[in-house]
C-alpha cells in the first residue's frame, strides 16, 4: 500500500477557487502541447497513409512547411478553444486541478475562450514577458487573461482528495495531530 | 275520547312563540364576547390528561391502521424526484465516501501531484515578489475571484 503523507490543509481543502499560481499552470500548458502535439503527429501520420493508399505516391505533409504550419496553427486554436468554451478546461488543466473563469468567478463565454486563445498566441511571442503576471499581478493574470477578462482557479475536488489521504491509515500522517485517526 | 282543544291550542301557542322568541335571543347573543369571558386555560387545566390516556387503547387503534395501505398510497418516486442529490452529496458526507470508495493510484498520483504543485505555487509567488520588494504588499492580494472566495476584510 502507499506511503504518500498527508499534505497540509492549507495545500489541498482551503485552496478551491483560489488564483492558480505559474507552476501548475506551466505544467499544465505543457501537458497541453505535448497532447495536442501527439494528436497532431497521430493525425499526420494517419493523413500521410490514407494519401498513399488513394493515390500510391508516398505523401508527407511536413515537406509542406507552410501548409504544415498553418494546419497545426489551426489545430492548436481549436484544441484550446474548444476545450475552453466548452468546459473551461484543457486536459492539460483537467488533469492539475485549474480552471478558466472570469475575472469575477462565473463561467466563461465562448467569447472570451476564443479571445482566450488568440492572445495565448500572441503572449507566446512575447517570449514569456507576457507571462509574468502570474506571479507579480495581484489576481495572477497574464496578459491573454487581461485581454479575455479572465482568470484561472483551482478546481480540483480537494476536500475529496484530503479525505481519500486520510482514509489511508498506511500512510505516515506527519501533519499533527487533527490528521490522525482517533482511537476506537 | 276526545281531545282538550284548549290544551291543543295553548300547545301551538307556546309552539309558535318559541320559534318567535328562540332566533331573536340567539341573534341577541355576542357569541365572541362569550367566548373570550371563558378561560381556556383554566379548562385545559382541570382536564387530566393522563386519565383520558390512560383510557385510549393505542394498540388497538394501531392495530386498525392499515400501514400497507398508507404505503401503497405514497408515491415513492415522487419523492425520490424531489431529493436534490446534488445538494445531499454536498451537504453530507456521502460525497466523500465516494469518493473514498472509488480511489485508485491514478487519483492518488494525481492528488499528489496536485497539491505539490500548489506548494511550489505559493513557493514562486512568495519568492518573486520578496525579491522585487513587494512581499508585505502580497499580504492584501486577493485570494479568488469575489464570486468564489470571500475578499479578505481589510486589518
Amino acid at each position: 500500500m502507499t506511503t504518500v503523507p498527508v499534505p497540509a490543509p492549507e495545500l489541498t481543502v482551503g485552496r478551491q477557487g483560489h488564483y492558480a499560481g505559474a507552476v501548475s499552470r506551466l505544467v499544465a500548458f505543457g501537458t497541453d502541447v505535448g497532447a495536442s502535439w501527439g494528436a497532431y503527429a497521430v493525425g499526420v501520420a494517419l493523413l500521410n497513409l490514407a494519401v498513399k493508399l488513394v493515390t500510391g505516391h508516398s505523401y508527407n505533409l511536413s515537406n509542406h512547411r507552410i501548409l504544415a504550419f498553418v494546419t497545426l496553427s489551426v489545430w492548436e486554436f481549436v484544441y484550446f478553444s474548444y476545450q475552453w468554451a466548452v468546459s473551461g478546461k484543457t486536459l492539460g488543466m483537467a488533469i492539475f486541478g485549474l480552471q478558466v473563469v472570469t475575472k469575477e468567478g462565473g463561467p466563461i463565454s465562448g467569447r472570451q475562450a476564443f479571445i482566450r486563445t488568440i492572445a495565448l498566441g500572441l503572449c507566446l511571442l512575447t517570449l514569456g514577458i507576457a507571462f509574468l503576471g502570474i506571479v507579480f499581478q495581484r489576481e495572477r493574470r497574464a496578459l491573454n487573461d487581461f485581454m479575455a477578462g479572465t482568470a484561472v482557479v483551482y478546481d480540483w475536488d480537494a476536500r475529496a482528495a484530503r479525505l481519500r489521504w486520510m482514509a489511508r491509515k498506511e500512510g505516515p500522517l506527519r501533519h499533527g495531530p487533527e490528521h490522525t485517526t482517533p482511537a476506537a | 275520547m276526545t281531545p282538550n282543544p284548549i290544551g291543543s291550542k295553548v300547545e301551538q301557542l307556546a309552539q309558535a312563540l318559541a320559534e318567535r322568541i328562540v332566533p331573536l335571543i340567539v341573534d341577541a347573543i355576542d357569541v365572541d364576547a362569550l367566548i373570550d369571558k371563558v378561560d381556556v386555560e383554566k379548562i385545559i387545566e382541570r382536564v387530566d390528561v393522563e386519565k383520558v390516556i390512560d383510557r385510549v387503547d393505542v394498540e388497538k387503534i394501531i392495530d386498525r391502521v392499515d400501514v400497507q395501505k398508507i404505503i401503497d398510497r405514497v408515491d415513492i418516486n415522487a419523492i425520490v424526484d424531489k431529493i436534490d442529490i446534488d445538494s445531499l452529496v454536498e451537504h453530507t458526507e456521502l460525497g466523500s465516501i465516494i469518493a473514498r470508495s472509488t480511489t485508485g493510484i491514478f487519483t492518488e498520483i494525481l492528488d499528489v501531484i496536485r497539491a505539490q504543485g500548489v506548494g511550489l505555487d505559493d513557493f514562486i509567488l512568495r519568492w518573486g515578489n520578496r525579491l522585487i520588494g513587494r512581499g508585505k504588499r502580497m499580504a492584501n492580494w486577493p485570494d479568488g475571484p469575489p464570486l468564489l472566495v470571500e475578499p479578505k476584510v481589510a486589518q
